[in-house]
């Protein structure tokens, strides 16, 4: 069964929502910068943090909500409210309708924050925070702000979580349980904490690019350095391709692959990717040489941008034109996988490739890469990869629309 | 420190939490559940009076005001004694 996006909202360092989105993609303006929201400070005496905080999302919840909703809520609410809208939801039956929040420990900056502010006068603590903090709690806000009776729950999948949540929102769609699946890949509010443990991991960017954020960020690059942090959100409206009733139809989810590789940390495995993306095309009928376009997981980091080379080697990607997001976004953890499809659909649908910013010296020249300008490109059959700490690849198949059912 | 000076603060809080309220008149004889205050935003708002009173009261003591001024007076009786 094909399953078609209805519906999408987006939320990312080129600000809010789809016009926002599709524009800058394309034009690539700088977004990095130095971290400067509070619970971001780097150690004593280290430069700061480098990466790309988004504007305050639209005030669309009552003030008595707002004033308890954390970032990642906050965003979340309006990358649904744009899907919803275009997908036209208050026509759906609420019970038929799901919402699967991907991401976990989403709200770590706010709750860092929160123990500081509390650590002296724990007696004090607001009742509100026994659920605030929750990734739950973007389940409850967005299903106490809109008519969504079906289900809701959250997924967890490190930076694999947006593809998880959608090839989840797929299943679900599949199966019968609902005839509208809402994924949404959360905004992940990394705390000092986080960066600091990050980038002592080797994953972050290190202080190589402290003096000039805009290079910072250069996926594929010989220059990389490891992955840079940029806040996003986005939400894709799913439903069975051949119950659309005329409304806008971005593309198709032909082939989904999710597989466990082994790993515990955040070392890559590419046979772990090769067999995602094999699982993807073969469920959706095609072979790696029908794949015109691939969207990287692609970092920036050096071990998992090489073993993410070997994967494309392995499958004969070298005629497909490669792009990767993150080079204009920054890496948004578990919003990665939803803002980066989101991505590849904006793409589908404007009929051009976006650039990849930073890729001076490509690690493999070999490859079709896109360049620094956007290019005219028709794409028919995407391959996009997301992966995650712990040893999850997944891989989907993302058609233009119409290619589903012209497959079968 | 008296009841009014508390009932002060409790309507500062209520207006905090709620920013809903605004512009509507909150007195000594209104409930905050009269209000449309729910109950964790009523415990959250008990606990910042709490705060700013220097008090620490389990809120299970604090159960049986039927208004705002009732729930002052309780609150001075508990931090005279």
């Amino acid at each position: 069964m094909t399953i078609a996006v209805i519906g999408i909202g987006v939320a990312s360092g080129l600000g809010h929502g789809k016009e926002a989105f599709g524009q800058g993609l394309f034009e690539a303006p700088n977004v990095f910068s130095h971290l400067k929201r509070d619970g971001r400070e780097p150690p004593g005496g280290e430069a700061p943090f480098i990466g790309v905080e988004i504007p305050e999302p639209p005030a669309l919840l009552p003030p008595r909500m707002a004033r308890t909703a954390s970032l990642c809520s906050r965003a979340a609410i309006s990358v649904l409210d744009e899907a919803w809208n275009e997908a036209g939801l208050e026509r759906v039956e609420p019970e038929r309708i799901g919402l699967i929040v991907g991401g976990s420990n989403l709200m770590a900056r706010e709750q860092a924050i929160a123990l500081r502010d509390y650590s002296g006068r724990l007696a004090y603590v607001p009742p509100r925070h026994g659920h605030m903090f929750l990734d739950t709690d973007i389940c409850g806000l967005c299903t106490a702000t809109y008519p969504i009776r079906g289900f809701a729950c959250s997924v967890g999948a490190a930076s694999a979580s947006g593809s998880v949540a959608i090839i989840q929102a797929m299943e679900a769609v599949r199966s019968g349980r609902v005839d509208v699946c809402i994924a949404l890949g959360a905004l992940q509010d990394l705390s000092a904490h986080d960066l600091q443990a990050m980038r002592a991991m080797g994953a972050m960017g290190s202080t190589r690019f402290a003096g000039s954020p805009a290079d910072a960020c250069r996926p594929m690059d010989a220059d990389h350095d490891g992955f840079i942090y940029g806040e996003a959100c986005a939400a894709l409206v799913l439903c069975r391709a051949d119950s659309v009733a005329g409304g806008k139809v971005y593309g198709e989810i032909l082939g989904a692959g999710h597989v466990a590789d082994g790993s515990r940390g955040p070392e890559p495995s590419s046979a772990g990717q090769v067999r995602a993306a094999n699982l993807a095309l073969a469920e959706a009928g095609l072979s790696v040489a029908d794949i015109d376009t691939v969207n990287g997981h692609a970092t920036g980091t050096p071990t998992g941008d090489d073993t993410e080379l070997e994967t494309y080697r392995t499958l004969g990607l070298e005629h497909a034109r490669i792009n990767a997001t993150k080079s204009i976004l920054g890496h948004g953890l578990s919003a990665a996988g939803a803002v980066e499809v989101a991505a590849v659909l904006i793409q589908i649908e404007q009929g051009r490739l976006h650039p990849n910013r930073n890729l001076a010296t490509p690690l493999d020249p070999r490859f079709n890469w896109v360049g620094a300008t956007p290019e005219a490109h028709a794409i028919r059959h995407a391959l996009k990869f997301s992966f995650g700490f712990g040893g999850v690849d997944t891989a989907l198949v993302i058609g233009a629309p119409g290619t589903g059912r012209r497959q079968r | 420190m008296n009841s009014e000076h508390i009932v002060g603060i409790i309507i500062a809080e209520i207006r905090e939490t709620v920013p809903e309220l605004a512009g509507q008149p909150i007195g000594r004889d209104d409930s905050m559940a009269d209000l449309g205050v729910d109950s964790i935003e009523r415990s959250e708002i008990i606990l910042a009076a709490m705060e700013q009173l220097g008090l620490k009261i389990p809120m299970v003591q604090l159960h049986g005001p039927r208004n705002i001024g009732e729930l002052a007076d309780l609150l001075l009786t508990k931090s005279a004694g």
